[in-house]
């Protein structure tokens, strides 16, 4: 059967993909970014995981206005890497494991989780930058990952609390696949910034420290904080954050803390990243 | 847990300095920001930047949304229903970078601004809602 093992969560912002691309990993701007990562690179060489449930958003990349999903799961073999207007990330294709990621979509509209299926579609920064972060610049991606895309983007998204469970239904889904394979499930995007209006570059890293720490301490705590939370405390884009829920609640209740990274600033966003092991 | 959503709306006008996203707004923009997403294609920005105003007279947008995005005004154009994901495409044919584009949003240089970044950021104290102040 297959198993969740771990989850991660990192932010996705654009920069860190540009700092990897343009080999500037050294430069003092990015430097101490880059390092909070170190660990989770040896960590996931030693975890081998087979398949990654990969959450994120699009930014108008893939969607525009004309078609706005909620959650979208993507089921085709393969995905390129979404060109965002100056050409595509010098990234490999994303392969999916397609029988994994139906098995998933049929099993969460049963669940009552009224997903959208997607088949063609080009991966944009949301989940691009996140497995740069972890493996770097290979030939291939070591892994198959299952890519799915949460509106964060059009009021209201879904919230904190829909979330959780959309996880707890993955969880079920993963469990009931016949393979013998080693999941993970990442959340990414965030933390605290604001792109947008008189208001931006706010930075809030006391609340994301808070969150940071109660995904593993109080997590009923962040499952139920209200959007209008997220947007006063954390910006307009801090938002994205309820997609580490879905990461969140597909672990359960017995999980560890294995690592953590917090640095403010990575272009006009606070960069956080956590690993979660779950105990056996 | 069922929540009002004149209430829940309601709310995001009490945040400083911030337009959320909402339907309306989306509803307004919607053309400004598929205007936008068109220049996600290469022979689109060439004839963007070959002629702005001939480019705009294909799009059902308002006079006003044009005029907008003609000035680069990006505050304007936030009001209008574009949304910051979508002018991105914008500014990124223009060749600025996030930062570059929302330092211009803060009212502040982009120096000023990015100093503000590499200390910590815009601090929440006093940002969080117009009414109570904090
Ligand atoms: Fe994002």
């Amino acid at each position: 059967m297959a198993r969740i093992t771990a989850g991660v969560a990192t932010s996705h912002v654009p920069l860190l993909g540009v700092g990897i691309d343009q080999g500037k990993m050294d430069d003092p701007y990015f430097k101490p970014i880059y390092e909070g990562y170190e660990w989770s690179k040896k960590w996931i060489a030693e975890e081998k995981p087979d398949v990654i449930i990969l959450v994120y958003n699009d930014h108008a990349s893939a969607f525009d206005m004309n078609l706005i999903p909620t959650f979208a799961i993507g089921c085709a073999d393969e995905f390129q890497p979404a060109d965002e207007g100056w050409g595509p990330r010098p990234v490999p294709p994303v392969n999916n494991h397609a029988d994994m990621a139906w098995h998933i979509a049929q099993s969460l509209i049963l669940d009552e989780f009224d997903m959208t299926i997607i088949n063609k579609m080009d991966v944009d920064h949301g989940l691009t930058v996140p497995l740069s972060l972890l493996f770097g610049q290979p030939d291939a991606w070591p892994v198959k990952v299952i890519p799915l895309a949460v509106n964060v983007v059009t009021y209201p998204p879904p919230s904190g609390n829909r979330c959780w469970m959309l996880g707890e239904a993955i969880a079920r889904a993963v469990e009931s696949f016949d393979e013998d394979l080693n999941v993970q499930i990442w959340g990414t995007g965030g933390m605290s910034h604001q792109l947008q209006g008189p208001r931006a570059g706010l930075i809030n890293a006391e609340w994301d420290q808070k969150f940071l720490d109660d995904l593993t301490a109080d997590p009923e705590r962040l499952r139920h904080i209200p959007h209008i939370e997220y947007l006063r405390e954390t910006g307009s884009e801090g938002i994205e954050m309820v997609m580490w829920l879905i990461m969140r609640g597909a672990l359960g209740p017995m999980i560890k803390e294995r690592h953590r990274h917090f640095h403010v600033p990575a272009s006009n966003t606070a960069v956080g990243h956590i690993v979660l092991e779950k105990e056996t | 847990m069922t929540q009002d959503i004149h209430e829940y709306l309601a709310e995001f006008d009490d945040i400083p300095g911030t337009r959320v996203y909402t339907t309306k707004r989306a509803r307004a923009g919607y053309w400004l920001n598929q205007f936008a997403m068109s220049l996600m294609k290469a022979e689109n920005r060439e004839k963007w930047l070959a002629d702005e105003k001939a480019y705009l007279e294909d799009w059902p947008m308002t006079d006003e949304q044009k005029q907008a995005v003609l000035d680069r005004d990006y505050n304007r154009l936030l009001d209008l229903g574009g949304n910051i994901y979508f002018l991105a495409k914008i500014f990124s044919t223009d060749g600025l970078s996030f930062v570059q584009a929302v330092s211009t949003m803060s009212g502040m240089s982009e120096e000023d601004y990015k100093a503000m970044m590499m200390a910590g950021g815009r601090s929440p104290e006093g940002m969080r809602s117009i009414k109570e102040g904090r």
